[in-house]
């Protein structure tokens, strides 16, 4: 499959199963809730050492938040329930509690009501001066703090979700890798319900599962690295000098599978004549999830 | 199906308890076996058609006509349905009452929606004393759902209220909040004298400076921007009531009480 002068690899880019949950932050205005967001969403690359994956979804209209308030929207998804609690519970504290202005919503209902704390025990911060209103249903804390009061939703509700969706960017130099990048990044935020969780949503050191040395059980995807094409069985054609990521984490297979054509389209459309080569995944030959998303399917 | 109406036919002597006409209770019988059906009146049962004239036969939809004040215990307990009352109502209306709907035209009497832990009750009038209150020598009060009032309410309106919202359009009577231990009461009226007496947490929340003032038990804690208060304006956007209607504010001055006890109350008047 060719689309514009860039070929499209007939593979498919594995993903795995997390649990993810949609949190609201909102602000005296969306500068601050940005800032709060930004720290909350900080340190989340990779399950593989920030025990989890986080990113701003998008921002929000004051119409569009609990408390009438401009608001940021951040997925955050971890490997299982409990480590998805524990992240949310302490980004929380750190990041949101603590940032001027703040409160902090769920912003999604949990899988048959499955639900994790939210501000359930960052209450505990208030020193038994915290004041507990059931509103609508739902439970919230108001916990009083130096500038004023924080308002927190007790609860978040939990999802069965997909991280590790991606496609990998083969082209002719690494300006134009990035390029094409950050087209595709730029494409793929208009879309609800994914995020990319790497810096600006590019990942430049793919991994492969497993590695030389014992203790590791990542390391460098040394197939796809245009340096090592004369010393290992390179996916890298001659003409390829960079080969970029782009990671995606959804809150289903369906998000994820919009994304990527998206972002191949976008990539695509910068064409052959912008030095765009190839279009490929991170196949770890089924060893890595159960989600198979097949490029040339996703675009056909 | 009709709703299953039940019109009081004479002029009551004694007190009647109604705690068996509910959904609940009357899920699975038909006409003949509700008119059979027993209610305690004084000294005496009574069968149910012999004080109502019944028709309609959906039991979860029950209306009371040419209700009286009488007529105690409507909706004990339910956990479902709807009950509508034309005229007034006795005490203990949705005593217990876990979910369901409960609307009177009337007034009603004293412990209306006592401990109650669902559902909603809307009394479009008066109601009496202890709304929303734990039974005499009993901790908790209501411990969830709403009451709304488009009338006024009388003494000790949640007296002991632990969860739940008393919603006031009209004026509460004395002692409005005594011993609550959570939970919201909102007056958009006046409210009486010793407002929020002995009362340990919970939050009462009021349009305008009471006319007897704050007590010296509550200390000014200044004026203050909630935040939640815009998501509670928004939640009574769906009642049908005049608190829908309310701008939202999130300025208030905050009275914290009543520090003769543990004084984790809350008294806030919109500034």
């Amino acid at each position: 499959m060719i689309i514009n002068g860039v070929s499209i690899d007939k593979t498919f880019a594995e993903a795995f199963p997390m649990k993810g949950t949609r949190i609201i932050i909102t602000a005296q205005n969306l500068e601050w809730a940005m800032h709060s967001a930004t720290a909350f969403t900080g340190f989340a690359t990779s399950v593989i050492a920030c025990g989890c994956e986080a990113s701003i979804e998008r921002t929000l209209e004051p119409s569009e938040t609990p408390d009438g308030r401009p608001g940021v929207a951040c997925l955050i998804f971890a490997m299982g329930g409990k480590g998805l609690a524990k992240q949310v519970e302490t980004r929380a504290g750190q990041c949101v509690l603590t940032s001027p202005t703040s409160a902090l919503f769920s912003g999604i209902e949990g899988e048959d009501g499955k639900e994790i704390a939210l501000g359930k025990n960052l209450r505990f911060f208030g020193d038994g001066y915290q004041i507990s209103k059931m509103i609508d249903g739902k439970r919230y804390w108001r916990i009083p703090v130096m500038d004023g009061e924080f308002l927190t939703q007790e609860n978040t509700g939990v999802v069965s979700s997909v991280g590790g969706g991606n496609f990998l960017i083969l082209a002719e130099s690494q300006p134009q890798a990035l390029a094409a990048c950050e087209a595709a990044v730029k494409a793929m935020k208009q879309l609800p319900n994914i995020i990319m969780p790497f810096p600006g949503g590019v990942v430049r050191s793919g991994s492969k599962v497993g590695s030389k040395y014992k203790a590791l059980n990542a390391s460098t995807n040394d197939a796809f690295c245009p340096t090592l094409k004369g010393q290992t069985k390179s996916e890298c054609s001659p003409e390829v000098e960079s080969v970029m990521e782009i990671v995606i984490d959804g809150l289903s297979k369906e998000d994820i599978d919009k994304a990527m054509r998206v972002g191949i389209q976008a990539a695509c459309d910068l064409g052959a004549e912008n030095g765009i080569r190839r279009i490929s995944a991170g196949n770890y030959g089924g060893k890595l999830g159960p989600f198979h998303f097949h490029l040339q399917e996703i675009m056909a | 199906m009709k709703a299953l109406t039940l019109k009081l036919k004479m002029d009551l002597a004694q007190r009647v308890d109604c705690s068996r006409l509910t959904p609940d209770k009357l899920a699975g019988k038909d006409v003949a076996d509700i008119a059979a059906m027993e209610l305690v009146s004084g000294r005496l049962t009574l069968p149910v058609d012999q004080l109502f004239d019944i028709s309609g036969d959906d039991v979860n939809d029950i209306r009371f006509e040419n209700s009286s004040a009488k007529l105690d215990h409507i909706g004990h307990a339910m956990t479902h349905g709807r009950i509508t009352i034309e005229g007034d109502a006795g005490a203990y209306l949705g005593q217990f009452m876990t979910g369901g709907n409960i609307e009177i035209t009337g007034n009603t009497f004293i412990y209306t929606g006592c401990e109650m832990k669902g559902g909603q009750i809307k009394i479009n009038g008066n109601a009496g004393d202890f709304v929303g209150a734990a039974r005499s020598g009993y901790k908790n009060g209501m411990t969830g759902g709403i009451i709304i009032v488009t009338g006024n309410t009388g003494a000790r309106t949640g007296d002991h209220m632990r969860r739940g919202m008393i919603l006031i359009e009209g004026n509460a009577g004395d002692y409005c909040g005594s011993r609550m231990i959570s939970g919201t009461i909102a007056v958009l009226g006046e409210v009486g004298k010793h407002l929020g007496y002995a009362m340990k947490r919970g939050t009462i929340l009021l349009p305008k400076m009471p006319q007897h003032g704050i007590t010296a038990n509550f200390n000014d804690c200044g004026s203050h921007t909630l935040a939640f208060l815009p998501l509670m304006f928004a939640s009574f956007k769906k009642l049908d009531s005049q608190f829908a209607k309310v701008e939202s504010f999130s300025r208030v001055q905050r009275y914290a009480g009543d520090l003769g006890g543990i004084g984790m109350g809350e008294i806030l008047v919109k500034i």
